[in-house]
């Protein structure tokens, strides 16, 4: 199982973006809740590094795909909660579409059957 | 609550050049640790544990703050518009298109007609005029639902639910117009002015609500120009001086018309008003050109 960890971790890692606009479709959320969220997904097998998070809200922030917003916290530290936008959610859609096709092509040349 | 994080994030902090971004990302990383601090002690960590694992989790703080400047300076090369556009292109959907242009027609039929009725050039009732406008509202609203809902070159498009609130909002509006012109003719039926209103107020309510919740729909490239172009966009932004001369000139422009128009449609015939106000469209509209999209000037 080990092994082949690094390589589960690139795929995780290559749909960052995606994911986290995933998270963000259920609902406005911050920096620990979703990468809390991503961690209990995974079933703490791999996840996806906080530094990895950061840069990518940056950059799907600087393309539009999400907002962010300071919370009202009174205690402790403000949280910066990101929302999804309508660019963020058509994005979204195209990429889960393109993920079913992929892996469908995918599955067949690895000759996978339904039984892993 | 635990301390320890505010001094731990300041010594991984220590050394970073505080710009805006670092200390906006602090504040964020601040309140992440924060929750994962309290995460940890909820799992039996002492607080000074949960921190310092908080902060060990997070890796080194270089790493956050790198991403974005590099990517400013790739940012510097100048975007050629005619590729970026060519490359985004997408070709709108026939079938779009084709349905759009004839049900523009039919609203505009429908319009003109519920328009002729009210005014009683051709035989018109109080139902004709509502059967008529309510049907140049169904129309148009379901255009605006339908163009919402169509990806183009700068714009994603609209999620189904948001679009259809559009078009709903634009039905409203011009039905309200529709009751209320009814009403005109026949002042008897109250009940007409009575739904005009309430879907005067419905259009509103929902046109502010949709305002208010609009996020985001250009295309990352489109952002990415506004952003370049922003400082050399417009003359007006630069020059608040050619933004004064502009006002200046537009009002000479009409008040000399308008005063015009009047004289005109007193002396001669009225229309002699509407070609005079077409005129300082006309004119507002050559001087707005030549002064806010001059030309680059070499500096």
């Amino acid at each position: 199982m080990t092994e082949t960890d690094p390589f589960a971790a690139d795929l995780l890692r290559g749909n960052t973006e995606t994911i986290v606009l995933g998270v963000l479709r259920r609902g406005d959320s911050y920096g620990f809740e979703i990468h809390k969220a991503i961690r209990d997904a995974a079933g703490g097998d791999h996840e996806i590094k906080e530094a990895t998070l950061y840069a990518t809200y940056r950059r799907l922030e600087k393309d539009g795909l999400v907002e962010s917003y300071w919370g009202d916290e009174s205690q402790g530290g403000r949280r910066k909660y990101y929302r999804i936008t309508d660019a963020g959610r058509a994005v979204y859609r195209g990429r889960v579409a393109a993920w079913v096709a992929t892996r469908r092509i995918i599955d067949t040349l690895l000759d996978v059957k339904d039984n892993a | 609550m635990n301390t320890d994080i505010h001094r731990l994030l300041d010594e991984a902090f220590d050394g970073v050049e505080m710009t805006a971004d670092a200390r906006e990302l602090k504040e964020e990383v601040r309140a992440n640790l924060m929750a994962r601090a309290a995460e940890l002690e909820a799992q039996g960590k002492s607080p000074a544990d949960a921190a310092r694992s908080a902060i060990k989790e997070l890796g080194p703080v270089e790493d956050l703050l790198g991403a974005p400047a590099r990517r400013r300076t790739s940012d510097d090369a100048e975007p050629d518009l005619m590729e970026l556009h060519a490359r985004n292109k997408v070709r709108p959907n026939p079938g779009f298109v084709v349905r759009t242009t004839l049900l523009s027609v039919a609203a505009a039929a429908a319009l003109t007609l519920a328009v002729l009725a009210a005014f009683e050039v051709v035989g018109g009732s109080a139902g004709a005029v509502l059967g008529l406008g309510l049907a140049a509202a169904a129309i148009l609203g379901f255009v605006t639902a339908d163009s919402l809902q169509q990806e183009t070159t700068s714009n994603y498009a609209m999620p189904a639910g948001r679009a259809v609130s559009w078009g709903l909002a634009t039905f409203a509006g011009i039905a309200s117009l529709a009751a209320f012109g009814a009403f005109a003719v026949d002042t008897t039926a109250v009940t007409l002015a009575v739904a005009g209103g309430a879907l005067a107020l419905a259009s509103i309510g929902l046109f502010s609500w949709l305002g208010a919740t609009q996020t985001n729909r250009h295309k990352a490239w489109v952002r990415g120009l506004e952003h370049h172009t922003a400082a050399h966009q417009s003359e007006f932004w630069n020059d608040q001086q050619a933004a004064a001369r502009f006002g200046m000139y537009s009002g000479a422009i009409w008040i000399t018309g308008i005063g015009a128009a009047i004289a005109l449609a007193i002396i001669f015939a009225w229309w002699w008003a509407l070609v005079v106000l077409g005129v300082c469209i006309v004119l507002t509209m050559l001087v707005q050109a030549r002064m806010q999209f001059r030309p680059n000037r070499t500096e």
